[in-house]
């Protein structure tokens, strides 16, 4: 069964990995960028190791996106939608194991994931979600 | 590598990491400030470190970097929205080899930059607006180079740089080729203006730039005949370039330019160019007046020149053109060249009639040479001085007086 575990950011996060601190968000030095690097680097090897590994991706910065509403029947854009401070997702791993539990037992090694050193704040407020993936549409229970 | 060939490449490589950026993230104008950013850096970083061996992806990573962080100041303050401008789906695959590069891959790099090219054309920006983002964009000229050229501040040109950018970003335009035909004349038309105002002017950079560009627009579009005709009608007039002022800066009339001057290697590519193009059917404008300057360019001199046919081409040009009375003063010479002066001034009084030109000192010089050519030598003196006092830079009349002057001596010396 594939399930979606998924991690998120606000820009302030982004900016503090790339060395702009803000309040509660401590900045990463390069060293502390390159052993998260190396953790995510084992973490997904060891998944493609097992085999559940179906995919995995991360999303550039939030000032990247771009929101499509309609109005008047018509496409509406706006660039950068989100706020400074707004947690939006960051990144996917899709997993293919046994169950829900197995699933849960591998997004909380995420929680092992290096901040910077001396930071109270990156490991007490990160999580993960875990969802499973439907295989048709009526799993979707509608 | 010296400092020139550091500046070409980033000069080549500019419209690419441009196209790439925007392709990418969007923000046109954003993207424009990164990639100036990139090009700034590259220039003060690779004289002293060397070359990378992927330039263009360095220049694409530093410029995606700096972009992030412009976007990440900007939404701070703003947030935009704007209605998108769907692009065109792309058109089906065409049955036949197989494109390497597969129908999903992104296009090459000379798309990009011609993409860029019709994107700094946009119908929304002024001629000069236009021809100052294009300059920037496209041609990776600075801020400051491009005011000097058109003799403005360095900050009215940013400012009217970043206005440009900002309509274009406005107007929600995708990153893709426009359809339809009206968007690449308008582009010829910048391209045009930025090589008659180099021309003019005797501003070398500028009219090399343009041809430069051209030759861009050409490997893009190899098979279109205006974009041939507008590099063949560039390289035959740009030929003359050597021959066409004296030290002083005086201008020299065609007439009496001493035709060795003239660069045989941008003759040859303009006839070969322009003939090619006439193949492929009724020609445009632009292959029109380069077939007029290969003619004017293959005579050894003025009066061996092929008056008739230049006369044929330029009434050809007129039912296209017909309200252009640069055209038609062009015209008079060709006719008074011809079948004889009196035949050109009968043009000429026609064409008196039109307030845009009736006043300007061209139409005054030619009509002066006529009246010389015809005898009327009291008429034609006056009128080369009323020329001369019409006359809009120094050069021309200086020339203008040393004609009418000329011809008092002539008159003094029976």
């Amino acid at each position: 069964m594939k399930y979606m575990i998924l991690v998120y950011g606000s820009q302030q996060d982004y900016d503090a990995m790339g060395g702009n601190p803000a309040p509660g968000k401590p900045a990463w030095s390069p060293a502390d960028f390159a052993a998260m690097g190396e953790f995510m680097a084992d973490f997904t090897g060891e998944l493609a190791k097992s085999g559940e590994l179906v995919e995995t991706r991360g999303l550039t910065a939030p000032v990247h996106a771009r929101r499509i509403r309609t109005r008047d029947g018509g496409p509406v854009v706006t660039d950068g939608p989100y706020a400074e401070t707004e947690e939006v997702l960051a990144g996917y791993w899709i997993v293919e194991c046994a169950s829900f539990d197995r699933a849960t037992e591998i997004a909380s090694r995420l929680a092992q994931t290096p901040g910077p050193a001396g930071s109270p704040g990156v490991a007490d407020t990160a999580y993960a979600d875990v969802r499973p993936i439907a295989e048709g549409r009526d799993e979707l229970d509608i | 590598m010296t400092g020139t060939e550091t500046e070409d490449l980033l000069r080549q490589l500019a419209p690419q990491v441009l196209g790439a950026v925007v392709r990418r993230y969007g923000h046109f104008d954003a993207a424009e400030d990164a990639t100036q950013e990139a090009l700034i850096a590259a220039a003060t970083q690779w004289p002293e470190e060397g070359i990378p061996d992927n330039p263009k992806a360095w220049l694409i990573r530093v410029a995606a970097r700096r972009l992030t962080d412009l976007l990440r100041s900007e939404q701070a303050r703003t947030r935009r929205e704007y209605i998108a401008v769907l692009s065109e789906p792309p058109p089906p695959p065409a049955a036949g080899p197989a494109d390497p590069a597969g129908p999903a891959s992104p296009a090459g790099s000379a798309d990009d930059s011609l993409i860029v090219l019709f994107l700094c054309c946009h119908p929304a920006l002024t001629p000069a607006a236009q021809i100052a983002l294009t300059l920037r964009a496209v041609g990776g000229l600075t801020t400051g180079q491009i005011a000097r050229a058109f003799l403005v501040s360095e900050e009215t040109m940013a400012r009217r740089i970043t206005r440009a950018k900002e309509r274009v970003r406005d107007s929600g335009m995708s990153f893709a080729m426009p359809s339809g035909t009206e968007r690449l004349s308008a582009v010829l038309h910048v391209l045009y203006l930025i090589f008659t105002e180099g021309y003019a002017r005797t501003r070398a950079d500028l009219a090399d730039e343009a041809i430069r560009l051209t030759r861009m627009a050409r490997r893009a579009l190899p098979d279109d005949g205006e974009v041939a005709g507008l590099l063949a009608l560039m390289l035959l007039t740009d030929a003359r370039r050597a021959a066409r002022t004296t030290d002083a800066g005086d201008l020299i009339p065609m007439a009496s330019q001493d035709r060795g001057q003239w660069n045989a290697t941008y003759i040859r590519e303009g006839v070969a160019l322009v003939t090619a193009a006439l193949r492929h059917g009724p020609p445009g404008p632009y292959q029109l007046q380069a077939a007029i300057a290969a003619l004017h360019d293959e005579a050894v001199s003025w009066a061996d020149t092929d008056w008739p046919q230049i006369a044929a081409l330029y009434e050809l040009l007129l039912q296209t053109s017909a309200d252009n009375p640069v055209i038609k003063l062009n015209h008079a010479v060709a006719v008074g060249m011809a079948r004889g002066p009196r035949a050109g001034l009968v043009l000429l009084d026609a064409l008196a009639a039109d307030p845009r030109i009736a006043a300007d000192h061209r139409l005054l010089a030619v009509r002066a040479h006529l009246l010389e050519m015809a005898g009327q030598t009291t008429l034609a003196r006056e009128t080369y001085l009323a020329a001369a006092r019409q006359a809009t830079s120094l050069p021309q009349q200086r020339y203008l007086n040393s004609r009418a002057k000329a011809i008092s001596v002539y008159r003094d010396g029976i």
